[in-house]
């Protein structure tokens, strides 16, 4: 019915669903929105809210508990939720987009080479041979800064920063147009998480490649972003630019989340948020985040719908 | 001496010189290794001899048995009725005696157990006291070679048939956990609480006893068939029933076990990653769940071989197969404590080896374990 859209990524009405003996979690609950070529996004939010869920929807490496799974991923105009499972595998992962997982700690299989499991999804999807497979394994090598040598090493020979970087070659080895990054430097020092940051700015300028970066560290994160969507219990609530959101996000949620982050050079306190996400199992009704919002009214006790103001998106009914 | 170098990316690396040490850690680790398993064999074979000679009661039990023996020989004897009653009784305790020398009973059963110990570890496994082989020879060693190709003929065949088959369809189950087959093969696990000779009691009862397709047992029909190809097949048809009785009791359970095991292996993250990366199905299968829970599957595999060599005692008596676990229960029976040591001496080097063995596998197939590191 309508155009095949232009973007890069087109997200509609996302759900993935798990079971559990409890209820059903709505991890992922109807989530929109789009990406351009060589632009960046961060999706932020706490722990829980479903961020780790949105970017195993958008790879489709689903649990054995799913519950409902749908809704739209256009990747280049084509919808990939559409693929059966084959062309899935063979079209969309790590072709049209790749993963940088968690923790790159236990995504390296421990019996296998780095160089060997760097170079298997190119040998995969490209169709050349391991020779030419290892050249590129050490182009990536290059370009995240790991030593060439590292080839032939075993995961439980590497630091944790050089295993993500490694991961980070894993994901570019294919040149797919987009990388998930899954708090891609949660588990690493302050001074390893900015040195991979700036990796991956400069992969970002080099090789024009698009990021999705999911991270509930603020402060890393504005760094690469370009745009930004604020993630709460399973919905976006609001999205957009940088520039526009780290100066004045809009949604109450994202402003207490801003004023969370301590600051070097302020006299001001950081600020906590009070009370608990709510549960994934069980949500109210209305807005999500009524509960704990200092500014809520009686409105709140419906679901806000996504309203545009000036080129940005909130999900609150202060902005009607 | 460690050469600290600065890697293009800044970050400091501590490479070490290539060790020449290597060689001295294998041959320290092996000596060590070797020497407490050496201690372990003694210690087990030892506790053997013992339990075999029932501490010393066997001893009782047989020279109650020569004096009987000896007693009634003579009483039985016309010639030695004519005997006043004390030479009688003289001549009755000298042969007591000469032939409780001849057996070794006049020297107490401490000093003879370290006889007994040197003699098995050297393999020099002596002469049986009861029993003989169907040849004739009461050689031990020669007892337990007639008995060994028919033990592993039946324990080769369905243990390696049930490791096989229990792996791959484990592996096929776990890729559809909570399915159809995968519930039935948890709901029938516990049928494993049944041991084999009970599934072939009741084998012989169907196909035997009332069917009468089968044989009730035994190895061959007798007199055996002259043709080798008519011969094969009529061992075959001897071998079905317990070969069947023992996989279908070990069947499920194994299937169940395997299944769990890849299942535990198949939720960790490297192999959602390497889904991710659309590998496909099968070099997942091979490369991210087969080859790090190789060092388990190859352990369980060596034990299996092991298992081959002690039989499966009831079970072959059961069927009348005529192989080493059988042996094993008619020594038993028979005190016959050359046959029973004989058999473990060659179990418990059998093990001693493997486990030796298995360490240098492990650092074959693992990169991680390294022979004699920490």
């Amino acid at each position: 019915m309508n155009m095949p859209p232009r973007k890069l990524l087109q997200i509609e009405k996302l759900v993935l669903h798990f079971k559990t003996s409890h209820g059903v979690v709505q991890a992922v609950d109807s989530v929109n929105f789009e990406l351009d070529t060589n632009r960046a996004v961060v999706i932020l939010g706490e722990s829980g809210c479903g961020k780790s869920s949105l970017a195993k929807a958008m790879l489709r490496l689903l649990p054995r508990n799913v519950d409902k799974y749908g809704g739209s991923v256009y990747l280049n105009g084509e919808d990939v939720m559409m693929y059966d499972e084959d062309e899935f595998r063979r079209n969309v992962r790590w072709v049209g987009m790749s993963l940088v997982p968690q923790a790159a700690m236990n995504s390296l299989n421990p019996v296998i080479r780095v160089g060997d499991q760097v170079a298997e999804p190119a040998m995969v999807h490209l169709g050349i041979r391991k020779t030419e497979a290892m050249t590129l394994v050490r182009r990536m090598f290059q370009h995240v800064g790991v030593p060439e040598d590292f080839i032939s090493r075993y995961p439980f020979e590497l630091s944790g920063g050089m295993r993500q970087r490694v991961a980070l070659a894993m994901a570019l080895v294919t040149s797919p147009s987009l990388i998930l990054l899954d708090e891609p430097t949660s588990a690493l020092d302050l001074l390893t998480q900015a040195n991979i940051m700036n990796v991956l700015k400069r992969i970002k300028h080099e090789l024009g490649t698009s990021f999705i970066l999911i991270t509930h560290d603020i402060a890393t994160s504005s760094e690469l972003a370009d745009e930004v969507a604020v993630m709460y219990a399973g919905q976006i609530v609001e999205v957009g630019h940088a520039k526009d959101f780290f100066p004045a996000p809009l949604h109450p949620y994202a402003q207490m989340l801003m004023a969370s982050v301590p600051r070097l050079r302020s006299e001001s306190d950081p600020m906590f948020i009070t009370g608990q996400p709510p549960s994934l199992i069980d949500l109210p009704e209305g807005c999500r985040f009524a509960a704990r919002c200092p500014f809520r009214f009686e409105k709140c006790n419906e679901e806000p719908p996504m309203l545009g103001k000036n080129g940005r998106k909130v999900k609150c009914w202060l902005y009607e | 001496m460690a050469v600290i170098t600065h890697t293009p990316s800044g970050n400091v690396e501590v490479k070490k010189p290539r060790s020449n040490s290597t060689l001295l850690r294998v041959s320290r680790y092996v000596t060590r290794r070797l020497l407490v398993l050496g201690v372990t064999v003694v210690v087990g074979v030892y506790l053997t001899i013992m339990i075999a000679n029932m501490g010393g009661h066997v001893d009782t039990i047989m020279r109650n048995e020569i004096a009987d023996r000896i007693t009634q020989s003579i009483a039985a004897n016309p010639a030695m009725q004519q005997m006043a009653p004390e030479v009688r009784r003289t001549l009755i305790q000298e042969r007591i005696a000469a032939e409780e020398k001849r057996l070794g009973l006049d020297t107490p059963l401490a000093i003879r157990s370290f006889r007994y110990l040197s003699n098995a570890l050297t393999l020099r496994l002596g002469r049986a006291i009861n029993m003989t082989s169907d040849a004739g020879s009461k050689q031990v060693r020669l007892i337990l070679l007639e008995r060994l190709p028919a033990t592993l003929l039946l324990m080769g065949v369905s243990q390696l048939f049930l490791f096989f088959s229990s792996v791959f369809l484990a592996l096929n189950l776990s890729r559809h956990y909570g399915n159809f087959w995968d519930k039935a093969v948890v709901a029938l696990s516990p049928t494993s609480a049944v041991p084999p000779w009970f599934y072939g009691i009741f084998m012989i009862l169907i196909f035997a006893g009332i069917f009468k397709i089968l044989p009730f047992g035994g190895m061959v029909d007798s007199p055996p068939p002259s043709n080798p190809v008519d011969y094969a097949l009529n061992v075959l048809k001897h071998m079905l029933l317990p070969a069947f009785s023992l996989v279908l009791s070990s069947f499920f359970l194994s299937i169940y076990n395997y299944r769990t095991f890849f299942l535990i292996y198949s939720s960790e993250d490297y192999v959602e990653m390497a889904k991710a990366k659309g590998l496909p199905p099968g070099d997942v299968e091979r490369n991210y769940i087969l080859r790090p829970t190789l060092p388990t599957i190859i352990t369980n595999f060596a034990f299996l071989l092991i298992g081959l060599w002690t039989g499966a005692t009831i079970t072959e008596t059961v069927f009348l197969w005529p192989g080493l676990g059988r042996t094993l229960y008619h020594a038993i029976g028979l005190y016959d404590i050359p046959v029973i040591v004989g058999s473990t001496i060659i179990n418990a080097y059998l093990l001693a080896m493997t486990v030796f063995l298995l360490d240098f596998i492990y650092a074959l197939v693992d990169p991680r374990v390294k022979v004699g590191g920490n």
